[in-house]
């Protein structure tokens, strides 16, 4: 009994930090214990992990943890006593429930499961509350330090979706065979009378119905109203019976850590942040401040500042992050040179060699050897040598089975290789002309009339590409989708190859457009059939004017 | 690859270059374009001179069964030209003297130089000669429908005009209103 009335059901499902209310910190936790309901073990929780927190303790089950996972709150808690254990008996903490804080009121434990997961608009200053804070903190504003209660709290509190961690609570409590329409009215308002009639809320100082003056049912109305229908009767008499030891809940310690969580328990307890946590956890720190405006002013400010330093730290933390990742690099890339050199001696790689590598390569820090950056090269011309020789060990991969590449794949090639240490478009154009001598078949660079500029191997030269087309068409015409297949090149980079050896009368078209029959939009390219043509049809007539 | 030249049922002798499938597309590149163009005009000419046609219109490429379907379409390779590649080719020839926009002031229809003016005038006088006709008024009907055949049969008025201008130039025409029209009597010149 004490167990179900002191505690609040949570969804153990759902990690212990997302249970946290904002202001709320969690302090320790020990896995392996279970829970005594008064003398006697509380059935559904013998196992499963404690956390104590600043404002509550949480008990998650390991089995159908959605269920039988509950929180209770250190408020509450009036005395604690410590048992080590004896033989097959295991250490225990027991926790003494204080009857007053269990009584019906809003800072009861079952009662009102909404109120830390709303927001609420301070009446004073206007200053919206964000939902989430402990029930101490919340019932007072954040920004002037007013309490809520100090003026009508029915404003407009702004029910959160209930799918909130604690709101789920509820529905496990009820017992099903509860009344639920008088019992689902009554939790909402719960003063109100319902017309056994016409079911209107009435005021609970009428007698008869506003609507239908039908007479209302007094007596029944003012039993419900002391205790909840979700409640069995009030706690009072049938307590006393039950006598002190029964309001006590054990915590039984299986697998060891009683001790360091006691302590911790202690002092959680003995520090009373739910008492304090409205002052001191509030956004801001409030307690320097008086109320009014100028504590308003003080409270925006200090949050400010405080926002700046942390912005402060957190870019400082960047920049020595940026430093130590020169030296990461550098790491690395010793790292390689050295795997490399034992793995030359040794033929086959040991298998940490392999680790440091996949690793390094899954960093991004896996170089053959490393990005040439400005700093190395001591003057412009050997930099643009070294990118030079770096853009020819790459383009040998780019194109290993191409012949022409165009110079924006290049580009992001080459920078996706490097990793770091990225260059401008710029840079590239100033490289490609150092090309030719680091490459073997040189790499040149070529201009197509559209502008397109490539790379290109010699295959694919002008003269050279314009021998082999001639051969290739001169077997069958062809589309530029065959030419580029039978290249291996994009159609886009074939159609201005060909378009280029076009203009120069190496190829001529004929457009199916011009079909008879049928038809399409494709274009067939023939070798020039007009170059060298020699009139071979009717002779030009004699003037065989007959007088 | 090779192409064979062939002869129409109208016995003319079409160059091998028209069973190229590629001779019936407007190549878009100038040089290409030009070459390309050069043989059409000449198997253009030598056809009229063939067939003895004045007149090449731009719907001649778009309608069937007329003068020039034995050139403007090549049934064998399934190609035909276009009327917009043909009213290009007649632009080149206009350009290039070899025909003139008739009625002027249009592009879609051209009549064809196979025979420059001077070199119709030259036919005229000595046709005028050879039949004894010097002298005399002559109606153009009478030049372009004669009674016997004549190498101006046929020939448009238009044409004949210029060619009669062209023998005015050297003071061997003159130009003759008559009562149903006009009239020319040639002469026989220095």
């Amino acid at each position: 009994m004490t167990l179900r009335r002191c505690s609040r059901s949570v969804d153990g499902t759902i990690p212990i930090q997302a249970l946290l209310y904002n202001d709320e910190e969690l302090l320790s936790s020990q896995e392996g214990v279970g829970i005594y309901d008064g003398a006697q073990k509380s059935p559904n929780h013998q196992s499963g992990t404690i956390h104590v927190t600043t404002h509550r303790l949480f008990y998650l089950s390991a089995h159908r943890a959605s269920s039988y996972s509950l929180a209770v709150d250190l408020s509450c808690i009036s005395q604690t006593d410590y048992y080590a254990g004896l033989f097959k008996s295991s250490a225990k903490v027991t926790l003494h429930i204080s009857v007053a804080v269990t009584s019906p009121g809003d800072s009861g434990p079952n009662d009102g499961p909404d109120t830390p997961f709303e927001s609420w608009e301070c009446g004073v200053c206007a200053y919206r509350n964000p939902p989430g804070l402990s029930p101490a903190a919340a019932r007072i504003c954040g920004l002037c330090g007013i309490p809520r209660d100090s003026f009508p709290a029915a404003a407009s509190p702004h029910q959160l979706s209930t799918s909130l961690p604690t709101s789920t609570s509820l529905p496990s409590l009820l017992p099903p065979s509860a009344p639920s329409s008088s019992s689902g009215t009554l939790r909402r308002q719960p003063n109100a009378i319902a017309c056994p009639a016409c079911t209107f809320l009435n005021h609970p100082s009428l007698r008869e119905c506003e609507i239908c003056t039908t007479e209302l049912p007094q007596a029944a109305s003012l039993g419900m109203k002391s205790a909840p229908s979700s409640r069995p009767a009030s706690p009072d008499p049938s307590d006393d019976e039950e006598a002190a030891a029964a309001r006590l809940i054990k915590i039984s310690f299986r697998k060891g850590g009683d001790k360091a969580f006691y302590a911790v328990l202690r002092r959680s307890l003995k520090s009373k942040a739910w008492a304090i946590g409205a002052s001191t956890t509030a956004p801001g720190d409030t307690s320097g401040a008086g109320s009014g405006i100028t504590g308003i002013l003080r409270t925006v400010e200090s949050s400010a500042q405080e926002r700046a330093s942390g912005m402060n730290d957190a870019f400082q933390d960047l920049e020595a992050l940026m430093v130590k990742a020169k030296d990461m690099v550098r790491l690395a890339a010793d790292l390689n040179e050295r795997l490399t050199a034992s793995s030359a001696s040794s033929a086959a790689e040991p298998e940490a060699a392999t680790f440091i590598r996949s690793s390094l390569s899954q960093l991004g820090l896996q170089m053959a050897d490393a990005p040439v950056t400005q700093d190395m090269a001591s003057d412009e011309q050997r930099w643009m040598a070294q990118l030079a020789r770096e853009l020819a060990s790459v383009l040998k991969g780019l194109m290993r089975e191409r012949g022409v590449i165009a110079l924006d794949e290049v580009w992001g090639g080459w920078n996706r290789a490097r990793g770091v240490a990225l260059l401008p478009p710029s840079t590239l154009l100033q490289v490609v002309p150092h090309l030719p001598q680091y490459t073997d078949p040189t790499i040149v660079t070529r201009t197509f009339p559209s502008g397109l500029r490539v790379l290109h191997t010699p295959p694919y030269a002008p003269a050279a590409f314009a021998a082999r087309l001639a051969q290739l068409l001169a077997e069958q015409p062809k589309t530029i989708t065959e030419i580029a297949s039978k290249e291996k090149v994009a159609v886009g980079l074939a159609a201005e190859l060909v378009g280029e050896l076009e203009g120069e009368g190496g190829v001529c078209r004929d457009d199916e457009a011009c079909m008879i029959r049928g038809g399409g939009a494709e274009v067939r390219f023939w070798g020039n059939v007009f170059k060298g043509y020699v009139w071979d049809g009717q002779e030009k007539e004699r003037d065989e004017v007959v007088y | 690859m090779s192409f064979s030249t062939f002869t129409t049922p109208t016995g003319f002798l079409l160059p091998s270059v028209h069973s190229a499938p590629p001779f019936f597309t407007q190549q878009p590149y100038p040089g290409t374009n030009a070459t390309v163009t050069e043989q059409w005009i000449t198997l253009i000419l030598a056809y009229a001179r063939h067939r003895k046609l004045f007149v090449l219109r731009v719907e001649d490429a778009e309608i069937t069964d007329n003068d020039w379907q034995e050139v403007v379409r090549n049934e064998r390779i399934n190609r035909k030209l276009l009327p917009s590649y043909l009213s290009s080719i007649i632009a080149t020839m206009v350009s290039k003297n070899l025909a003139t926009y008739d009625p002027p002031g249009q592009t879609r229809s051209a009549l064809l130089y196979w025979r420059l003016p001077e070199e119709w005038a030259e036919v005229l006088h000595g046709w005028a000669i050879s039949t004894g006709q010097l002298n005399t008024i002559l109606t153009f009907y009478e030049i372009a429908d004669p009674p016997i055949p004549s190498p101006l049969s046929n020939i448009p008025i238009n044409l004949l005009r210029k060619a009669i201008a062209v023998l005015a130039k050297t003071g061997r025409s003159q130009l003759i209103a008559v009562a149903d029209g006009e009239g020319v009597r040639l002469f026989q010149g220095k």
